[in-house]
């Protein structure tokens, strides 16, 4: 089987586990939350650090030089990891499986070591501010048996936006993510808070990079969460 | 008032009488107080290829290879630039006969100039009426695809002359080295740089960011409007501008170079016909030619300052411009 049909498998039986969640009430207890409830969720997230294309300032040689390359100087971008916040909105269809969506924000910094100039230019690193907007939607599934501890997992999709300084570039792009995580609840009433902490990857393509390829970005969240 | 302003633009070390107006060198003439640029405002150019043979080269074989370079200009999605061939012609291309003229001369005075591109215009609009391409044929020349040993191509030198002719000056886009009494180029990234690649070289024969930069900043089409965008701002020296500052702006996602000067006594400078995205920015002194390629021998042009970075990216927006851009040099 080819990995995209190993995708599309594990899809189906993600839904069909919701699906029979649903009829059958996995998760038990009257602890639990119900069908209709709400989760609404606020906190710290973190991004990692990624290293972009690295690159030389090229000028074509004189083939009469005798040179096959010619360096002006010497780049190496890099997007350094970030400390962002995140609101989080879910719907439980069932009491095992929810709906949500979020926004993200954050503030990478794009830092550009500068160096090896032809012409002994100090060398430097020179940066810049993104911010950076990430529209969210997941599907989450919950499992355990415990009402106060209760670990889930989460895949979906999103929209990224990153603004340059001053409005003066923006560029959006597509994200997939996928992440795990526990939800601790203060207490087993209607209405209750909880701590929610998740980790996971957030695969992207576009806003801002270097090349057209997909990048990978692990990144990790605490947040307080309402259940209502 | 129109007058013949003799501007010897060459690709070998010869003095420009012009003074550039903005960004990437784009050629002007004094106009009252201040600076109008060259252009044509009829389009496309009609020119003729003199009926001299030179260099090894027939007056077919010039003819085929100007209509390429021509051609590669035009080509330039984001520029609005054409010409069109209107026959051969027994007139010189030095002639102040109201014709268009590109052909063979021998020159051997000039045994440094490989070619040279001179113009009639209108001083007060800088409307360009007639320009004149001559290529020395003190040198031998070839049209071979792929260029012949120890033979300039006629392609790459049609090319850096045809750019004169639609208004661009000298780029500073190299990188030269003093030797045997000459300046000897080691890398360049602008056809329009002012010193050939060696004979036999046909890499000239494609334009280069800052050549696509340039021609577009001055005949822009609705694609450069929309798409492009620049850096602005002043390069400063203790309290005082600099002027003749050599601003590269590097694309950090595709690795292209567009250059620019700063113009005036403050020390401003535009960098324009960038694709937008993060930018680093070097500015260093113009010495990598005789200054008189670049400008008029009047102007105080400072070259004592140490090359250096900007500490900061800019970003270019999209059909926009990046403003107050402050970079300061120290003396060397």
């Amino acid at each position: 089987m080819s990995h995209r049909g190993v995708r599309v498998g594990l899809l189906w039986a993600l839904v069909l586990l919701g699906a029979a969640d649903a009829a059958a009430q996995v998760w038990v207890g009257r602890s639990g939350p119900r069908a209709g409830a709400f989760e609404i969720s606020g906190g710290g997230t973190w991004s990692a650090g990624q290293d972009l294309a690295e690159g030389a300032a090229t000028l074509t040689p004189n083939p009469g030089s005798g040179s096959a390359s010619f360096e002006l100087f010497q780049s190496e971008p890099t997007l350094k990891s970030v400390f962002g916040a995140q609101v989080l909105v879910g719907y439980y269809i069932t009491r095992a499986f929810a709906i949500e969506g979020g926004m993200q924000y954050s503030r990478p910094t794009l830092s550009v070591r500068l160096s090896d100039d032809f012409e002994n230019a100090p060398s430097l690193t020179a940066d810049t501010n993104i911010t950076q907007y990430l529209f969210t939607g997941s599907a989450v599934y919950h499992f355990g048996s415990s009402p106060r501890v209760v670990p889930f997992v989460a895949a979906g999709a999103g929209h990224l936006r990153d603004v340059h300084n001053g409005n003066e570039l923006i560029e959006t792009g597509v994200e997939y993510h996928g992440k795990f995580g526990v939800k601790w609840w203060s207490g087993t009433g209607r209405g209750r808070i909880g701590l929610r902490a998740e980790g996971g990857v957030s695969i992207r393509t576009g806003g801002f990079n270097f090349d057209e390829d997909y990048r990978t970005v692990p990144n990790g969240a605490v947040s307080l969460a309402y259940l209502f | 008032m129109k007058r013949l302003l003799t501007l010897f633009v060459t690709l070998a070390c010869v003095a420009i009488t012009s003074e550039p107006a903005t960004a990437y060198l784009k050629l002007g003439t004094g106009s009252g107080n201040g600076t109008v640029n060259l252009r044509w405002d009829d389009l496309p150019v009609r020119y003729f290829i003199s009926n001299a043979s030179g260099g090894g080269v027939t007056s077919t074989q010039l003819r085929d290879a100007v209509d390429r370079a021509f051609g590669s200009w035009s080509a330039v999605d984001t520029a609005s630039v054409s010409a069109e061939f209107a026959g051969f012609t027994q007139a010189q291309p030095n002639d102040d006969d109201g014709l268009t003229v590109i052909g063979f001369v021998n020159q051997p005075a000039q045994d440094r100039t490989l070619g040279a591109t001179s113009f009639l215009v209108d001083t007060a609009s800088g409307e360009i009426m007639e320009a004149e391409i001559f290529l020395n044929s003190f040198f031998a020349w070839s049209v071979a695809g792929g260029g012949e040993a120890n033979r300039f191509d006629v392609e790459s030198i049609a090319l850096h002359e045809i750019g004169h002719l639609f208004g661009l000056g000298h780029s500073a886009l190299g990188e030269t080295e003093l030797r045997n009494g000459g300046r000897h180029v080691l890398a360049a990234e602008a056809v329009m740089f002012p010193v050939a690649f060696s004979a036999g070289s046909i890499t000239g024969r494609t334009l280069r960011a800052d050549d696509i930069a340039g021609i577009s900043d001055i005949y822009p089409s609705s694609v450069y409007q929309r798409e492009r965008g620049s850096i602005s701002g002043r390069i400063t020296k203790g309290s005082q501008g600099v002027l003749g500052a050599h601003v590269v702006a590097f694309n950090l996602r595709t690795g292209k170079l567009v250059g620019g000067f700063s113009l005036n006594a403050n020390g401003s400078f535009v960098v324009a016909g960038l694709e937008p995205g993060p930018h680093a920015l070097r500015v260093e002194p113009l010495d990598d030619g005789d200054i008189e390629s670049f400008f008029d021998l009047s102007l105080n042009i400072d070259a004592n300052f140490r090359a250096r970075f900007h500490d900061r990216i800019v970003v270019v927006p999209r059909g926009g411009g990046t403003n107050d851009v402050q970079i300061r040099v120290e003396p060397k």
